[in-house]
């Protein structure tokens, strides 16, 4: 091959793949019964329903802002009893704090929740105890633990050695090793962590809500299914503006964490 | 420094304390406010352990019924994986409108950056219920917002990713004379690509736990069954349905795990 | 005092890590032992305060009531009885970096105080004024409330020497405490841990020859697992060969060769 003539050779490896893509991609397509005319037909009706929606019913504002109010609770005690239980879980599932065999089924019990969509959970909760905010916040604070539980033993597993092995040598138990050593190292992490899923609570605690833990995913859905389209788009507004609060106050919040971990 | 100047254990043992109280009663006033007796999950436990009785063994003749579960599966995957592939490439394409070292005129940035981040502070619960109403419940709504929501969780990550990556390259070849379009393919995608591959498979992981739970609220697939079989008492086969769903996630984790390693292993020795 | 008697540790296929160590140290004395990487001078150490359990022989200590107990064979809670008074200082960084100065000398007497209470209150003032005093000792009580984590190597290392006689011991252990720090910041610490030796035996690993001859009262060397040396801390330097001799001989596997000059013809294609 001369320099300077163009071929397309180097991209023969992509053919098969990009082929496979384009098969696959159609066949999904098929599956899911999704055609252009639909989608077409679907993004009219979309945005003609989208300005059926407006204007929002600003009156039922003030009946939103209880059942705001509750979906914030629910996500905040879902993430504190979520992150008491993922450190319990963190710490059993350390090589350095555990013995082998415990650390091996803590850690296969934190994948496993991790593969079990909140939304499974909390039906299986309302299932075993009825509606209400008590399996919305058990669902949340389950689900916790697949993030924060692997993250915190993560994060205890790089801790020095060393630091624990004095400890030990001045006599410490452990207990006392794991809350004068421990807990002071991963004390920025674990706050981090749980703002962190904080934020992704608040958006499940709507979504949950819906099915029926209560809040205000539930008023959504009932605008919904009420047809009452214009106090859907209020809630909508009132969720959006819940979600990006607890956005904003995380960040800031965690930027915190930060700037005192680097400054004192 | 004598014992004046720092702050005393007995001093801290009160802060810590009074913290701790504070906390307590914050958090009591919440479970009250919201009826939840978190010793109540303890010894109402019965309940749970009744429903587990009425749970297994699990109904596994859901799959042999009919081929409706099969044809779930399939489209709850179907459902994650165009949702992920389409999502995916819109979210390139607007991350390259959106980032500051690739398109230069600032109002299109502005207009860019607001579009990704209305659609990413809209609940996936929202989208997924306009969606049933545009195109009708099933698969394809499911599908669509998954689009959304993909397009919300990584358009603004695909923006960082092409805004951080190295300029020397690029001005490099801006140096010799190239377009822009050239300095674009050659410097930006060569570096920002393996880390949008890696988001993607990433984005196919949390698309199918998505997808699933989308299934209940209309969107069809393997979600959709369960919030049916629930509904109606079945609990053998929501056991059934559940273990699936583990399986299915399981193995999706495997897979992008997989792929990630062929493709950007490859990626780096070439 | 401290009576160390055939200690022997090997590996399962046979080859022997430790090989029959034996010494006494005495109050008044300052041991220092030395030896090639991997001789089993670490080893011996932590055997020396339980950390590791050897295939056979003794450690004996005393505790502050003058009682006899072998390291090698206690259970834990004696363990930590005794450990509440064995000093430890390790190379490296081994306090807690985000606890402040004062509290990681405080550390040192948890072994002495219920766990009930040291979790749950805390320490006592007078446990902070004592632990300020054992500051003052090792001249850094003006960062008493620093965080740890702040300081300098040889700092830190003072505050290590600090948290050892906070624990008023009756044994003091080092495990290589000047090998990270640099030659003036080491002479602190051994101008810190030498006149402790007054009152009772301190035992240390080091690396460093002239340090041992300066300061240790005695010097012990270990090689391949076996002792070769006890006596006079002052080594000829023919003993230091002995000692060290293999090392120094396998360097000569890696002589340095430069590499042929270019010749023309090759910089031309480069």
């Amino acid at each position: 091959m001369n320099r300077g003539e163009f071929s397309f050779k180097r991209y023969r490896k992509y053919i098969i793949p990009l082929l496979l893509l384009a098969a696959v991609t159609e066949g999904a397509a098929i599956v899911c019964g999704a055609t252009f005319e639909k989608l077409e037909d679907g993004l009219t009706k979309g945005i003609v329903f989208f300005r059926f929606m407006s204007p929002p019913d600003w009156p039922a504002f003030s009946e939103m802002l209880q059942p705001a109010f509750q979906s914030i609770m629910i996500a905040f005690l879902g993430t504190v009893f979520g992150t008491l239980l993922s450190i319990v879980f963190a710490m059993l599932a350390s090589s350095n704090l555990a013995p082998g065999w415990v650390r091996n089924t803590a850690r296969f019990l934190i994948g496993l929740e991790r593969s079990i969509p909140e939304i499974v959970i909390l039906l299986l909760l309302i299932a075993a105890f009825g509606l209400g905010p008590m399996p919305g916040i058990i669902a949340l604070a389950l689900g916790c633990i697949g993030m924060l539980g692997k993250l915190l033993a993560d994060t205890i597993e790089e801790l020095d050695p060393v630091m624990m092995d004095a400890m030990e040598s001045v006599g410490a138990n452990k207990m006392q090793i794991i809350v004068f050593g421990v807990l002071p190292q991963i004390m920025p992490n674990l706050i981090s962590y749980s703002l962190f899923r904080l934020e992704i609570n608040i958006r499940l605690s709507v979504i949950l809500g819906a099915v029926g833990a209560g809040g205000i995913g539930y008023e959504l859905d009932y605008s919904f299914n009420m047809l009452q389209y214009h106090r859907a788009f209020t809630a909508l507004l009132v969720i959006i503006a819940m979600v990006f609060g607890t956005e904003r106050l995380s960040y800031m919040l965690r930027k915190n964490i930060k700037m005192e971990g680097a400054l004192k | 420094m004598n014992l004046d100047d720092i702050t005393l254990p007995s001093k801290q043992y009160k802060r810590k304390v009074t913290i701790f109280s504070i906390s307590a009663v914050v958090v009591s006033l919440a479970c009250i406010y919201l009826n939840f007796n978190p010793i109540g999950f303890f010894t109402e436990f019965h309940f749970v352990r009744d429903l587990l009785g009425e749970m297994f063994p699990p109904n596994y003749q859901v799959l042999a019924e009919n081929s409706s579960t099969g044809y779930a599966i399939l489209q709850t995957l179907s459902m994650a994986f165009l949702g992920t592939v389409y999502g995916g490439i819109i979210a390139m394409i607007l991350a390259f409108l959106a980032a500051s070292n690739t398109m230069p005129y600032r109002v299109v940035r502005v207009i860019v950056q607001v579009v990704v981040s209305l659609v990413r502070v809209l609940p996936s619960l929202v989208v997924v219920l306009i969606f049933v109403i545009a195109v009708g419940p099933g698969a394809f709504a499911g599908m669509l917002t998954l689009v959304f929501a993909t397009i919300g969780t990584f358009g603004k990550l695909f923006t960082e990713i092409i805004e951080n990556s190295e300029k020397a390259p690029g001005e490099a070849i801006y140096s010799v004379g190239a377009s822009r379009f050239q300095v674009i393919r050659y410097s930006i995608i060569p570096q920002v690509l393996p880390s949008f591959i890696a988001s993607l498979l990433y984005a196919l992981d949390v698309s199918i736990r998505a997808a699933i739970g989308l299934g209940i609220f209309g969107g069809g697939g393997i979600g959709f069954k369960l919030q049916l079989a629930e509904k109606v008492l079945h609990y053998r086969d929501v056991t059934a349905y559940v273990s699936i769903i583990i399986v299915l996630v399981i193995l999706t984790e495997k897979l992008s795990d997989y792929l990630r390693r062929r493709i950007l292993g490859e990626g780096r020795l070439r | 005092m401290i009576e160390v008697k055939g200690l022997t540790k090997s590996l399962p296929n046979g080859r022997k890590l430790l090989d029959d160590i034996g010494f006494k140290v005495k109050k008044g004395e300052f041991v220092g032992i030395l030896g090639p990487s991997g001789a089993g001078k670490t080893l011996t150490l932590r055997c020396l305060n339980g950390l590791l359990k050897p295939d056979s022989g003794s450690v004996i200590v005393q505790d502050e009531h003058g009682q006899k107990h072998d390291i090698c064979k206690i259970n834990k809670k004696e363990l930590r009885h005794v450990r509440q008074r064995i000093g430890v200082i390790f190379q490296g960084y081994h306090l807690v970096k985000r606890l402040s100065v004062l509290e990681n000398v405080m550390i040192g007497r948890l072994g002495q105080i219920s766990t009930l209470r040291s979790i749950l209150y805390g320490f006592t003032d007078k446990e902070a004024e004592e632990a300020l005093m054992a500051l003052e000792k090792v001249k850094i009580a003006h960062m008493a409330e620093s965080r740890t984590g702040n300081l300098s190597g040889g700092e830190m290392q003072r505050v290590a020497i600090a948290r050892a006689i906070f624990q008023s011991p009756t044994l003091l252990l080092a495990d290589e405490p000047i090998s990270n720090l640099d030659p003036s910041n080491a002479k602190i610490i051994m101008k810190l841990i030498r006149p402790l030796s007054e009152n009772i035996p301190v035992v240390g690993v080091f690396h460093q020859p002239e340090m041992t001859a300066k300061y240790c009262t005695r010097v012990i060397a270990i090689k391949d697992g076996k002792m070769i040396y006890d006596g006079d801390p002052k080594l000829s330097n023919k003993r230091l060969e002995e000692i060290y001799g293999e090392e120094l001989g396998q360097l000569e596997q890696y002589e340095y060769n430069a590499p042929a000059p270019l010749v023309k013809e090759e910089i031309r294609l480069l």
